[in-house]
């Protein structure tokens, strides 16, 4: 045995996003053994969604827990709100919300890429994919009114309707975009260099993604063919859309960045049909009942199954609301994920887990 | 959702009679303050379909030491140490501060007497 030294990343880093920190054991550069704490950043979202705020306001409150997955959050808690005041949505809103999860699956895919390709030592990589990111960014302006934290879905449905010419607008961009993407696949797949750096970095198999009860891209990449857009029919049509699932087969971060940028391209022919296919209808369902009983709702944000647990008691404020951020599930695999391989791949492996911490913690 | 009720004796036998991991997605744990009493709750979805979830639950005191569901899933560790600090149940071979560090107010989920 050589001999072993304790390498502390973070909480903060030049390499990582968010506050979180681990400790490496390394033997002869090759990491032994993780140690890892993410919750830096409580903020006790989910008692101030039981205390301080009627159950209209918490969608509001918890597109705050994200500033990268905020629809998958706001639509989480609607449906779960939804189901405890037995409402139905106008199919128009479904559409949108659609729209929305995936236009937002796409700038938080391209900015993991972006990361990845940074914490791999490719500068010029990470730079033209935010410049390709950038275009979604402003797409989601354009429809939700704000870059980040956009408060879209609402309880009922969506706050916004989509103007002609923002739809023109999406329209353009994906045209512009779609030979972007052939080049960044290109880029990711074939660069030597870059290949080299990410195959076998960070790998588990599909039986420790099992294990570990892995989700998302992270699982997905191992050959664990599960997403929640496969399961769930019943609150939003994503096989009306044309949602396949993307798997890969290594597990590392080299399939990792195959599989997010395949799943580019799912979002951009679902974001099409929800464009070509939108119903005419209400775009919100009014209620004056207060939310009774319990319920949870499943949506894949793009980090994963994101899980939410609401409680309520026939009055404004809800008696107990539960948040499961993807990342919460990947926290054993992501320690799993380091062992043995280099310590200089970490900071690619961290980036390709795309670990939210902000969500995680709430 | 399905809801099975078990008890603190009896839950590492039902849920270990149930989980099969390549059947059963382990979604997260979770508590809800029921006043004198608090009900928790362990949540798993199918992987086939129709992708039905599943939730085994309990009622216990709040002093009462719950069983750890460790050695049957891996990864429970995590949902166990958040809810140790988050509600401050009792789990066994399981410590505090995880989620919180020592500063922080403790039990935020706890309902106020």
């Amino acid at each position: 045995m050589g001999k072993q030294y304790e390498i502390p990343v973070g909480a903060q880093h030049i390499s990582l996003l968010e506050p979180l920190h681990f400790k490496f054991t390394t033997e002869n550069e090759r990491i032994v053994d993780t140690a890892a704490n993410v919750f830096y950043v409580h903020r006790g979202i989910e008692k101030a969604c039981c205390t301080k705020f009627k159950f209209r306001q918490v969608s509001f409150v918890v597109g705050r827990v994200c500033g990268l997955c905020s629809i998958s959050h706001t639509t989480a808690y609607s449906q779960v709100a939804e189901k405890l005041v037995k409402i139905e949505v106008p199919p128009r809103a479904k559409y949108l919300r659609m729209l929305v999860i995936e236009l937002d699956r796409i700038h938080s895919h391209l900015l993991c890429l972006s990361h990845v390709a940074e914490n791999s030592g490719f500068e010029a990589l990470f730079m033209k994919t935010m410049q390709y990111r950038e275009a979604f960014m402003e797409l989601l302006e354009a429809v939700c009114g704000n870059r980040v934290q956009y408060d879209f879905a609402i309880v009922g449905g969506v706050a916004r309707d989509l103007k002609p010419t923002v739809v023109l607008m999406i329209r353009e961009r994906m045209d512009h975009f779609r030979h972007q993407l052939e080049e960044l696949i290109d880029i990711f797949r074939n660069n030597w260099t870059l290949s080299l750096k990410n195959k076998s970095a960070g790998a588990i198999s599909r039986d420790d993604a099992l294990r570990l009860n892995v989700v998302g891209p992270f699982a997905r990449a191992a050959g664990l063919a599960i997403d929640v857009r496969n399961e769930t029919e019943d609150l939003l049509p994503w096989k009306e859309v044309g949602f396949t699932i993307v798997t890969g087969t290594s597990g590392d971060v080299y399939a990792r960045n195959l599989v997010r940028l395949h799943e580019i391209e799912v979002s951009m022919r679902i974001i099409e049909n929800v464009l070509d296919g939108l119903p005419e209808s209400a775009l919100v369902t009014e209620t004056k009942a207060f939310p009774d009983g319990e319920a949870v709702v499943r949506i894949e944000a793009p980090r994963g199954e994101l899980f939410y647990y609401a409680k309520g008691n026939k009055t404004q404020v809800l008696e107990r609301l539960k948040i499961k951020a993807p990342t919460f599930s990947n926290i054993s695999a992501m320690v799993e994920g380091f062992q043995g391989s280099e310590y200089g791949s970490a900071p690619a492996i961290i980036a390709s887990y795309d670990p939210c911490l902000s969500c995680t913690a709430r | 959702m399905k809801k099975v009720e078990t008890t603190v004796e009896s839950l590492k036998r039902d849920i270990g009679n149930f989980y099969q991991p390549d059947k059963h997605h382990f979604i997260v744990m979770n508590a809800v303050d029921l006043g004198e009493k608090l009900e928790v709750q362990w949540f798993f979805s199918d992987y086939d379909p129709p992708y039905d979830i599943t939730t085994f639950y309990t009622i216990i005191e709040p002093q009462e030491e719950l069983p750890s569901i460790k050695e049957i899933i891996s990864s429970a560790w995590v949902a166990e140490a958040e809810l140790v600090d988050l509600i401050d149940i009792h789990i066994e071979n399981t410590g505090k501060g995880f989620v919180l560090e020592e500063d922080s107010e403790m039990a935020p989920l706890r309902k106020k007497k």
